[in-house]
């Protein structure tokens, strides 16, 4: 079985990506169990919050106090993080983020590394690099044990292997421990895989982490979790690498106030998460010995400086965009082709991908809006998207193919004829020419060509009426108006 | 009161009924009515779709065409959003002072139909009789673009012998999305089969929303499967009275 | 070529954000600092939430915390418990096998069966125990790989809102664990087991100091 392609550079387009999804009904529930639980979780904790709003627009207030100080913050972050016995090292892209993390690595003589659940490792692709260079990377968070054990890519930002059953986990988890007998419950999965991350624990001397959040003021770093794997990774080895983007800083310790409570009630329902982990450097006899800090930008600062875009970098990653999204809800994380699934990924990939991959994500939205009214950071997604897909078509604007496109040159000729009442209605009358050509005798429409064929592919359209309004309205008020009908 | 009817391009095209409810619910209700026939499009499907510079054109053409007038109705929630949400973003990248001041002096005249008859002529019984089990449909531009909370529902209410069997999910997308539906068109239609359950679930007669885009949605999947249940527009059952459908 | 990259970086960063001034003081706070509880409220919230994540929760007076703790410990069936170095002599009673954390190995620590440590603050509102492993609390291991955590935690160090929390701690401390339950996972079909990798117990002795 070929899994899914996670690699925007590689995957196919959104539409093209989602058609197996659709079919696999199997996991279409998984998805739709788990997004319904999580949210129900999320809707109730945040319905006893009656200072929500406000604390939305405080986190937001914030993150877009940070962006527009980043620099400033960034360079705060490094003086105490540097001063705590950290290190410090900053990363322009994907390529160098890798090279920095194995070089560490290498002079530790690591042949194996413990790894909290990060977004981050995953949009470096650092796994497969880690391989390469002979380094084995084990995933600690379960649902990343999973996916990493069962070959399988993660489908959301959370809880990446919510697409997966408990009998899936099962066969995995026979198979890869060594355990045929494992039966299926939960509990006793849960258990297989806590005996078997508790030796790695014990005996793997470094650690690779993301972050939640960086504190410019005491140069330290938070991680909210819930299983204790990030606690036992940030205490146990010798050396911790965290990987963090340059967004990720927070101006003080007590802006965690609002933050952590905005995060744990999006992301999991919960008032807090069960374990929340801050350190600073490098604190003698406890924990990591040696620490450094990799801060990667990797298309970040580009999105810095764009107006309507840099709200996108307010993300905190909590993915209650992703729980609330009809179209998530319907293909999962993996339709995406990037770690960064769902609304917020729909924006952020083709960022990070300069516009250069991912043209399709801008247009795998409804624009509902359902994901702009849960972010606990109110970043705009629907604005974002309708801005990205402007930047599309200004790159379809250039390329030669756009004169055989069908929706571009539907869109084009629909342009010149909203520019004139006249030419208004002389498509209105070929219109209903053209239409009457598929319209059945009962007066409805039920197979189109061309881009109409995909409209038809489930919906059928009433025949075009034989008087248009304006035609209505024109003879009324030729009659002398005021009558109904 | 003057208000001058913004029908929408689709609307004008596709579902004149919804227009002539608009005109026989507001002359019902003492509101005299123009109707410019120089307009067009808003923009919203251009602007939606990433074409801008094209969005940005009809946008202009829409405030130069009705800011003298003192009041646009709409009957379509989606396309008010457009005017609200998108005006202003367009005019402040591609429009001249001159246009932005127009814009948002015309901009507190404009009304999607509900918010008209609530907010401006403060009526919620509009002395409508439609004797039918109804779902009302939340599309999400009227929910979450113009907030139109209870305005619906308080209108609905009132209208004699109108039973309204709520739906679940109401604030879940039916797939529609403009050119999503075409450009996503299997992930749309998945959307609209979560959204045609909850429908079916109510079971109502005719299944009812603010914008006839959603309906035409719906309503197409729902002739599709020869089901019973039948889309109407909004304007529609306030327009009817005993004897007179529309 | 790495301090190339962090000016490269920088440089972006400033030229993007350039002549934008967007001052900290003034972020909009509208959201609730204080609460209204008073200390029995508080302790009754605490105890709530910490049910909710099934903590265990008993209350004590200030001169009972010692018989306090045997009880508990002998509630829970543990025998081996590690301490930290600075832990109050007065609060351990006999007949339990006391094993202060003097620079213990992890294979040590992961040998005893639980963990008895002071705490820094308590937060009403969502059940929160913090450390800042200071000596009564102890390096962070001690507290993670052990089954059974005990916790001491007094009434007054109790706040209702985690605003409050912060505004009591104005220096940040070097380490904080903050804990809001139990280990815990949803990652099989959003199903809530208990403790995954740290300890799967926690029980919380409220120290009535308030009265």
């Amino acid at each position: 079985m070929s899994g899914p392609v996670m690699d925007p550079r590689l995957a196919p387009p959104f539409p093209k990506a989602a058609l197996p999804i659709l079919q696999n009904t199997q996991l279409r529930k998984n998805v739709a169990h788990a997004t319904d639980v999580i949210q129900t979780k999320r809707n109730r904790l945040v319905a006893e919050k009656t200072d929500w709003q406000e604390l939305r627009t405080s986190a937001a207030a914030i993150r877009a106090h940070v962006l527009a100080n980043l620099a400033t913050y960034l360079d705060e972050f490094e003086k105490k993080c540097t001063a705590a016995g950290g290190v410090v090292h900053w990363a322009r892209d994907a390529a160098e983020a890798r090279q920095i993390i194995i070089a560490i690595l290498q002079e530790e003589q690591a042949t194996e590394v413990i790894k909290i659940k990060t977004m981050t490792s995953a949009e470096i692709q650092l796994n497969p690099a880690l391989e390469a260079a002979g380094i084995i990377a084990i995933e600690t968070d379960l649902a990343e044990l999973i996916l990493q054990l069962g070959q399988d890519e993660p489908s959301h930002i959370v809880v990446p292997a919510l697409h997966v059953n408990r009998q899936q986990v099962r066969e995995i988890f026979a198979r890869r421990m060594g355990l045929p007998q494992l039966p299926d419950d939960p509990e006793a999965l849960t258990a297989a895989a806590r005996t078997y991350l508790r030796k790695k624990f014990l005996s793997v001397p470094t650690a690779i982490s993301g972050a939640n959040f960086l504190i410019a003021e005491n140069g330290s770093v938070a991680i909210v979790e819930s299983e204790g794997n990030g606690r036992m990774c940030l205490t146990l080895p010798r050396t911790l690498i965290t990987l963090a983007g340059i967004e990720k800083v927070l101006p003080r310790f007590s802006d965690l106030e609002v933050l952590l409570q905005v995060l744990a009630r999006s992301a999991t329902g919960e008032r807090l998460n069960p374990y929340n982990s801050l350190w600073s450097g490098v604190v003698p006899g406890d924990g990591p010995q040696r620490f450094h800090v990799v801060l990667l930008d990797n298309g970040r600062s580009e999105i810095l400086g764009r107006k309507v875009e840099r709200q996108t970098l307010q993300c905190i990653r909590c993915a209650a965009c992703l729980n609330t999204c009809p179209v998530y809800r319907q293909t999962g994380g993996h339709a995406y082709g990037s770690p960064y699934a769902g609304p917020i990924g729909a924006i952020l990939t083709p960022q990070l991908e300069h516009m250069r991959h991912g043209q399709s994500l801008p247009y795998a939205s409804s624009l509902c809006a359902a994901c702009y009214e849960v972010c606990p950071v109110k970043i705009n997604i629907p604005e974002v998207l309708i801005d990205l897909r402007a930047k599309v078509v200004d790159q379809e604007r250039e390329e030669v193919k756009r004169w055989t496109d069908p929706m571009y040159m539907g869109m084009k000729a629909a342009n010149l004829v909203f520019a004139s009442e006249s030419r208004f209605r002389l498509a209105q009358w070929f219109g209903r020419l053209g239409l009457r050509l598929f319209t059945d005798k009962d007066g409805w429409i039920r197979k189109l060509p061309s881009l109409g064929a995909r409209w038809t592919l489930s919906r059928d359209l009433p025949a075009m009426p034989d008087q248009t309004f304006r035609n209505w309205w024109a003879e009324r008020e030729g009659r002398g108006g005021k009558e109904a009908r | 009161m003057r208000a001058s009817l913004f029908i929408t391009c689709y609307n004008d095209t596709l579902f004149p009924q919804t227009g002539r409810a608009v005109v026989r619910l507001l002359e019902r209700l003492g509101v005299s009515i123009d109707f410019l026939p120089a307009q067009t499009c808003c923009g919203q499907m251009h602007a939606n779709t990433g074409f801008r510079g094209e969005a940005f054109s009809q946008a202009k053409r829409f405030v130069q065409l009705y800011r003298d007038t003192e009041c646009v109705v709409i009957p379509s929630s989606s396309c008010v959003a457009m005017i609200r949400d998108q005006y202003p973003g367009l005019f402040e990248e591609l429009g001249n002072d001159d246009l932005r001041k127009q814009f948002a002096a015309l901009l507190p005249r404009v009304f999607e139909l509900s918010e008209f008859l609530t907010d401006k002529l403060g009526v919620e019984d509009v002395g409508a009789y439609f004797p039918h089990r109804v779902a009302y449909h939340a599309s999400c531009h009227g929910l979450r673009g113009l907030h139109i909370g209870e305005r619906p529902f308080r209108l609905l209410s009132k209208v004699r012998e109108l039973k309204l069997t709520p739906i679940a999910n109401l604030d879940r997308c039916c797939g529609f999305g403009g050119t999503f539906s075409v450009k996503n068109a299997e992930v749309s239609t998945a959307m609209l089969d979560a959204k045609l359950t909850d429908l079916l679930a109510t079971d109502a007669e005719y299944c009812t929303a603010l914008d006839n885009s959603c309906l035409m949605h719906v309503g197409g999947a729902l002739h599709r499967r020869n089901l019973k249940m039948r889309p109407i527009h909004f304007a529609e059952i306030l327009a009817s009275t005993e004897g007179v459908y529309l | 070529m790495i301090s190339n990259s962090r000016q490269m970086i920088l440089d972006r960063i400033r030229a993007a954000t350039r002549s934008e001034t967007n001052r900290y003081d003034e972020i909009s706070r509208g959201y609730i600092r204080a609460g209204t509880l008073d200390s029995n409220g508080r302790i009754h919230l605490m105890t709530e939430r910490l049910h909710e994540y099934g903590a265990d929760v008993v209350e004590c007076a200030p001169a009972e915390i010692r018989q306090a703790i045997l009880r508990q410990i002998q509630l829970s069936g543990k025998h081996k418990i590690v301490i930290p170095p600075g832990l109050s002599a007065d609060w351990l009673g006999e007949g339990v096998n006391w094993l202060p954390d003097k620079d213990l190995t992890h294979d040590q620590i992961e040998a005893c069966e639980g963990v008895l440590t002071a705490s820094s603050a308590g937060i009403a509102d969502s059940g929160t125990i913090v450390l800042h492993h200071g000596t009564e609390e102890g390096r962070r291991v001690i507290s993670l790989l052990p089954d059974f955590h005990l916790c001491i935690l007094y009434a007054s160090q109790i706040v209702e809102t985690l605003p409050e929390y912060f505004s009591r701690f104005p220096d940040p401390p070097r380490l904080a664990t903050y804990i809001s339950g139990p280990s815990a996972t949803a990652d099989i079909e959003m199903t809530r087991i208990k403790g995954v990798h740290g300890p799967r117990f926690l029980s919380v002795i409220i120290v009535r100091d308030d009265s």
